[in-house]
């Protein structure tokens, strides 16, 4: 299937990120159709007449990185405006055409994360059609690109814009460094590179038009405009660090007095977490790492299970016949990815990767004067079928989480639609016994998003062209 | 107390025990009123929730028409489980989420009600990804299953044409057929509880079939894994 895959149809920011240190998604409405076809016609055309290109895919990353990327998404509604035939139209799948909104449960958005809480232009979701992604490294650039991008406005009207930034290394609000584990692709990477105990991802994970992770199975290709597009979940997602921070202080406070604390933290161990810190700091930062797998560093706790080690970027690593104490079953990336480790799913296990590109959004977080400013993560979550990748992981194992009967009736500890009357969340020790944490508020609440399609170019072009 | 019912209001209690109004209640006042507002079939299956415990062990009654209504359809029907139920089982096994399946003929109908846990989507989607070619041979026999087949290429039709077929579960609460019939026009108007009988009525026009309420359960929902690993039998 290599052989036949054509790189340059791709548009560039799904099998790899551009790792540029800012972003903005303008969310777009299609003021007129003729209008929105030459637009989408110029930006694959090449020349541009002033229109940002499509950044695309190629069989080598570019030697020097581009100022700029540019790309594009479109909704159902986007797709319906454009006048995109029926026959192709009727192909898409339900929860796409349905929208983010009509899976508001399924995705944990109630009661503040619900969608009728969602500030404009996320209040109007119909009015949704396009959102363009602008990355680069300075904010003039950004500017620049969307001035090229509106031009005078005849085709498409900005509803809004959303924008994201990387102060330190990757790393996201609530202290933790990100991006640091995606699907590899045999077209794009080597066998050994960036090795992580887990198979090449076929092409069919994300792309449409490919063998998928099931064995046989294969999603259905909306005619002239699915293959090689991708599948994205757009959200907006603030984060409470502070609310986040005071639950590691209060949980330390806890874990003092607790007769099995010495088994978490044997005593003189706080050496290990970091230089000169108390019990109760290093025992703050034990509780962060069991919540997400790993330490804030970035090292997976099934590796380094006592200490952050410095490297951090190691993700070579199995839950197979792994001792739970050192990460537990509940943390957010084990849930949200069990790897090769037993599942109730038996089949699910590689089934519902996704490819994550998120950028971190607001001012960032100063423990020493602590606010409530919102901030958060603009995720992108990618996949060739939103229902059985990004919805299946959220609901069956984010939320719910019935990959595991050990964490079945909990929510994800940093991600999920958590209630502090009835969260909990499980510390295995080395013992088998458990230390359970309760009163786990919602860190994350969700402030919009949309499903998108991120189309080929040469789907682009097909919508660019159209005539009706 | 003294009644102060007049005439009329003892005519209109009476009218549900009148044989002639009931007639042409059935005859003529139904079609009327569907005419006028056509209620759209509801798909099947629980609602969807958060709710620790409301989204495990939910229900799935998949009442598939057959083809050949016949003795001689419904015997091809009964062959066809019983050819493949070791595979079906095992496909049952892998999913992992299932409690319980039964397949069932209720006259030329080949049902399957099981119980399962979470999603009705990575439910279906699991299941035929482990054994769809051998479903296949069942929802050959099914009205309308040829659209659908290979149910392995056709997962996203397959999905929504198990979901069409399975039973609409209507709400405990009645009032809550109204929120079901807004769909996404939700909020367009404000429900009017004089309407509601009205509206049964045509829902159980539009679903002949359905699941009343959530049914009866005689401990907390837990999920399948959760009750083997308790008993000790591996999950």
């Amino acid at each position: 299937m290599s052989t036949a895959f054509d790189h340059a149809d791709v548009q560039g920011n799904i099998l790899r990120g551009y790792r540029q240190r800012r972003v903005r998604h303008l969310v777009l409405e299609i003021a007129d159709r003729t209008a929105a076809r030459r637009w989408l016609a110029a930006t694959v055309s090449d020349n541009g007449d002033g229109v940002p290109q499509i950044t695309r895919e190629g069989r080598e990353r570019w030697t020097t990185k581009p100022d700029t990327c540019f790309n594009i998404g479109l909704t159902f509604e986007g797709l319906a405006k454009l006048g995109t035939p029926s026959i192709s139209l009727d192909m898409f799948p339900k929860e796409f055409v349905e929208g983010m909104n009509a899976s508001a449960i399924k995705l944990g958005d109630v009661g503040s994360s619900a969608p009728e809480n969602w500030p404009a232009p996320f209040n109007e979701p119909k009015r949704i059609h396009l959102v363009a992604s602008i990355y680069a490294s300075e904010i003039a650039q950004l500017d620049r690109v969307q001035h090229q991008a509106l031009g005078d406005g005849k085709a498409l009207k900005l509803l809004g814009a959303c924008d994201g930034w990387i102060s330190r290394d990757n790393h996201v609000h609530f202290g933790y460094r990100d991006n640091i584990a995606q699907p590899r692709f045999a077209e794009i990477h080597g066998p050994e590179d960036h090795a992580d105990g887990q198979p090449r991802a076929p092409l069919g994970t994300v792309l449409l038009g490919y063998p998928t992770n099931f064995e046989g199975l294969t999603w259905r290709v909306p005619e002239r405009v699915g293959h090689n597009g991708s599948f994205n979940a757009f959200r907006v997602l603030a984060q409470d660090v502070a609310g986040f921070e005071a639950y590691l202080t209060e949980t330390a406070t806890y874990l003092l007095t607790h007769p099995d604390v010495d088994e978490l933290l044997p005593p003189g161990a706080e050496a290990n977490i970091g230089e000169g810190l108390s019990r109760h700091a290093a025992l703050r930062e034990v509780v962060a790492a069991k919540m997400c797998g790993r330490w804030r560093s970035g090292a997976p706790l099934a590796l380094s299970p006592d200490k952050p080690t410095h490297n951090v970027t190691a993700n070579n690593f199995d839950y197979v016949g792994e001792d739970a104490s050192r990460c537990p079953y509940g943390a957010h990336i084990r849930r949200s990815n069990p790897r090769g480790g037993q599942i109730v799913q038996r089949v699910a296990n590689h089934s519902r990767r996704l490819v994550r590109r998120g950028m971190p959004y607001g001012p960032d977080y100063d423990p020493t004067r602590p606010d409530t400013k919102e901030r958060g993560l603009l995720g992108n979550f990618l996949g060739a079928n939103i229902s059985a990748q990004f919805e299946a992981m959220t609901y069956d194992w984010i939320n719910l989480g019935l990959q595991d009967p050990r964490v079945t009736g909990s929510n994800d500890p940093l991600l999920g639609a958590n209630d502090p009357a009835t969260s909990w969340f499980d510390l295995p020790l080395k013992s088998g016994t458990t230390i359970r944490l309760r009163g786990l508020p919602r860190f994350v609440t969700t402030r919009g998003g949309a499903y998108t399609f991120l189309p080929s170019l040469s789907a682009i072009r097909f919508l660019g062209a159209l005539q009706n | 107390m003294p009644s102060n019912e007049g005439w009329l209001d003892r005519f209109v209690d009476g009218l549900p025990s009148n044989p002639l109004f009931m007639f042409l209640a059935r005859r003529v006042l139904v079609p009327y009123w569907a005419w006028r507002t056509p209620v759209t079939p509801q798909p099947g299956g629980p609602r969807v929730s958060i709710q620790p415990g409301d989204n495990v062990q939910c229900m799935m009654n998949l009442i598939m028409p057959l083809k050949d209504k016949s003795p001689i359809g419904r015997a091809n029907a009964a062959m066809a489980i019983s050819q493949y139920k070791d595979e079906i089982y095992a496909g049952l096994d892998n999913v992992g989420t299932v409690h319980f399946a039964r397949f069932v003929i209720v006259d030329d109908n080949i049902c399957m009600f099981s119980v399962y846990d979470g999603d009705f989507t990575n439910y279906i989607r699991d299941f035929i990804t482990t054994i769809g070619s051998v479903f296949n041979a069942v929802v050959e026999l099914v009205e309308e299953g040829e659209a659908v087949i290979p149910c392995e290429q056709n997962v996203e039709a397959f999905i929504e044409w198990v979901h069409a077929r399975d039973m609409y579960q209507v709400p405990d609460l009645a009032t809550d057929i109204l929120k079901d019939q807004k769909g996404d026009k939700a909020g367009s108007s404000p429900d009017d509880l004089r309407k509601l009988p009205r509206e049964v009525v045509l829902q159980l026009r539009a679903n002949p079939n359905v699941s009343l309420g959530g049914g009866y359960r005689a401990y907390p929902g837990y999920s399948a894994a959760q009750v083997r690993q308790k008993f000790g039998v591996g999950w």
